[in-house]
């Protein structure tokens, strides 16, 4: 008898839509791949469905909180259900931005240089009267504030001048309780997507991000057109061969399994910097993981086949 | 409780490319979480139907089948009955505008008067003018047929019509279709368009030659202020379109519009292709309803059940709302409109106020481009004066937390102070 696939998709995060997309093109793919699949919502009664379907496996297409933070991922060890990508301690990481950087510099990985700012800081400690000092700290103008915690470029804001700051800061802390100000790195903007073979991280081609209106943010990825894509990313050799070790390295920094996305950008100098690391990432029809498969030989639902595989080879 | 089950659509790409416009409610989830019993919620727009006298309904429901039964249930001319567009130009004569019953049609609901009016106006592409906020529902009927939206910002006298001219001048030679206003208080601004700036709008709208579609579905829902005229008094090429939910009940599905004749003839030719004809049954029991019962009385008391809501509501703001809030005080209808600080997302904090039982709707959904994210509509016809009370303080134990942030940024002089007027988040685009 086939295997059974239950395929996690939706909740309650911010990313909710992407991920019913994402879950609903996984979930055809495995059909056509001779899975039986269960999508499943994530609602008050999933742990019920999922102890009465008993699946070989689960499919996380979850992304954004509860799928990227390694809450799912502990329920699922509890219940016994083994899944596929990442495990708990790669989601913990590679979700929080503060940490995963910490992570790149204490493995020689380059990244912006960057402050990390939580709501505590501003209202309990006053951290708002040092923000005219943060162009010392990161560099100048133009500086990138985020969330720490958040996916899909919600609450990022491009920062030009001093006045714009409180305001950024405001909106990337209504998405969570921790902000980055970092040195805004202008250049090619890439996603490089790592699967697996073999135990070893195998680096698909890197994908060149040009966003038409300038900023990479949540109606650019997701609204076709609104993004210019380059599979292979146009660089030359060497940066191109520094480009696939880096994502390799932090691929194993961060304890990944199975599949992440590495997100970069490439100065004018040539010099790459790693902005983040994805441990769901994207598998709808504008995503960039997909994409890369693509472009390697690995059609969608042989990806999504190589995963499963993966994740029902460990139950 | 909902399952985890998903099931998926398979038509997903055979569908209309119009459809793309077409809104949904951002907030459709946390909707689902609105509607527990636990959660008071500011968000609906329901009238107190509880009030209507159901004995009154009931006569008025037999009555209308004893007396004029087989043409209840039968097909009826596209207009609506006779009767009741005769009921509805003598309305509208006490409010000061000469209508004829032949230039009366009776529709499925205002919100039919707005679908199809836009069918008929609206091509792909096409300028409509509306203020900005304004009706969800309008935004969700124009959108279909793909216009470009441009919104008007409005302060506490309604939509500025200085800023219709700039718009209007800035859009040139281009020409709106038409200019969308509810004047009286507005959903979901609860301001009422003044005399001096109706008469304005209308000498804009003559200027340019640009039809001005009057949208009055609460003008006799007032609570304090004198009567103000509808435009369609002053100027008898408005169109003019409005509802009996108010007014009696929404569950009938029963509006009407008026227009120029010409207007109104391929409005006709485009209800018959939606419906072929209204609900005779509703017109009937409608008819009876208002001729034999004291409706009137009802209407007061409905009234009256409003103010009481709107006086708790008001209070409770004045009461438990930080000082950072801004709030319409409207003089009739259904709804206050908040608006926060300019860097306050009140989207983002819809999902925590759900949690913690109070429910209410983001500004964006009333603005066609995504703005008014720091602003809020609450509805105070629905809940009681106790949950109006509770309700509020919830919302305002959540909008302090926030605020707290906020207020750190404004000690340390991060934040140029921004008093925008209200409801002007929504620019001229």
């Amino acid at each position: 008898m086939s295997k059974k696939v239950a395929v996690l998709m939706g909740g309650r995060s911010l990313e909710r839509e992407v991920s019913l997309k994402s879950g609903e093109r996984v979930t055809a793919a495995l059909s056509r791949k001779g899975y039986r699949v269960v999508p499943l919502d994530v609602t008050e009664d999933l742990v019920e469905r999922l102890r009465s379907e008993k699946p070989d496996a689960v499919y996380i297409a979850l992304h954004g909180r509860f799928g990227e933070d390694g809450t799912v991922q502990e329920l699922l060890e509890f219940l016994e259900i083994p899944y596929t990508g990442p495990g708990v301690l790669a989601n913990f990481l590679a979700w929080d931005k503060a940490v995963s950087k910490r992570v790149f510099v204490r493995e020689g990985i380059p990244t912006p240089k960057w402050v990390t700012l939580t709501a505590d800081a501003f209202k309990q400690m006053g951290a708002a009267t040092a923000l005219g000092a943060l162009t010392a700290a990161v560099g100048d103008f133009p500086l990138a504030v985020k969330p720490a915690k958040q996916g899909s470029a919600l609450g990022l804001a491009r920062v030009t001048e001093a006045q714009e700051l409180a305001e950024a800061l405001l909106q990337a802390l209504s998405f969570d309780d921790k902000a980055l100000v970092e040195r805004w790195i202008d250049g090619v903007e890439l996603a490089v997507s790592v699967l697996e073979e073999d135990g070893k991280p195998y680096v698909l081609p890197s994908v060149e991000i040009n966003a038409k209106s300038g900023l990479f943010d949540f109606n650019a990825m997701y609204t076709p057109g609104e993004t210019e894509y380059y599979v292979p990313a146009r660089l030359s050799p060497e940066v191109s061969a520094e480009v696939e070790a880096l994502a390799a390295k932090v691929h194993v920094a961060l304890g990944c399994r199975d599949v992440s996305r590495v997100d970069m950008v490439v100065d004018a100098e040539g010099s790459p910097f790693v902005l983040e690391a994805n441990t769901s990432p994207g598998m709808t029809d504008t995503s960039l993981l997909p994409m890369a498969a693509e472009h390697a030989g690995i059609d969608f639902d042989e990806l999504v086949d190589r995963l499963t595989r993966a994740a029902l080879g460990r139950g | 409780m909902s399952t985890a089950r998903v099931v998926f659509d398979r038509w997903d790409d055979r569908y209309a490319a119009r459809m793309e416009q077409v809104r949904s409610s951002a907030v459709r989830d946390l909707f689902a979480a609105a509607s527990r019993s636990d959660v008071i919620s500011f968000a609906g727009g329901m009238p107190a139907v509880a009030t209507v006298p159901l004995g009154d309904v009931a006569h008025s429901a037999r009555d209308a089948i004893r007396h004029s039964g087989a043409q209840a249930l039968q097909y009826g001319s596209s207009e609506g009955r006779p009767d009741l567009r005769v009921f509805v130009s003598e309305l509208m004569a006490e409010t000061g505008c000469r209508v004829q019953p032949s230039d009366v049609v009776l529709t499925t609901g205002g919100q039919q008067a707005l679908d199809l009016l836009a069918k008929i106006m609206i091509d792909p592409g096409d300028i409509v003018i509306t203020e900005g906020p304004t009706y969800v529902g309008a935004l969700q009927a124009f959108s279909a047929y793909e216009p470009e939206v441009h919104c008007i910002p409005m302060d506490d006298d309604g939509m500025r019509v200085d800023l219709l001219e700039e718009a209007l001048a800035r859009i040139a030679p281009r020409r709106p279709k038409f200019i969308y206003t509810i004047p009286n208080f507005q959903n979901p601004a609860g301001v009422t368009l003044t005399p001096g700036r109706r008469r304005q709008l209308l000498e804009i709208a003559r200027a340019h030659d640009i039809p001005v579609v009057e949208d009055d579905p609460y003008g006799r829902l007032r609570f304090e202020g004198g009567h103000v005229k509808p435009l369609r008094a002053l100027d008898d090429e408005v169109i003019y379109v409005s509802t009996f939910s108010k007014i009696f009940a929404p569950g009938l599905r029963l509006g009407w519009i008026t227009a120029p004749r010409p207007i109104l003839a391929k409005f006709v030719l485009a209800k018959q292709a939606a419906d072929l004809c209204g609900s005779a049954f509703a017109q009937v029991v409608a008819e009876e309803y208002f001729g034999h019962t004291k409706w009137r009385r009802t209407l007061k008391a409905l009234t009256r059940t409003y103010h009481e809501r709107r006086d708790a509501m008001l209070s409770a703001l004045e009461e438990h709302f930080p000082e950072e809030a801004r709030w319409t005080k409207p003089q009739g209808g259904f709804f206050v409109w908040v608006e926060m600080p300019r860097f306050l997302d009140c989207k983002a904090l819809l999902a925590e106020a759900v949690d913690r039982g109070v429910a209410f709707v983001p500004g964006d959904a009333f603005f066609p481009d995504g703005s008014g994210r720091n602003c809020m509509r609450l509805n105070f016809s629905f809940p009681s004066p106790d949950s109006i009370r509770e309700g509020v303080e919830r919302l305002a134990n959540v909008l302090e937390d926030r605020l707290e942030l906020y207020r750190a940024f404004m000690r340390a002089g991060a934040i140029p102070e921004v008093r925008e007027a209200v409801a002007s988040a929504g620019g001229s685009r």
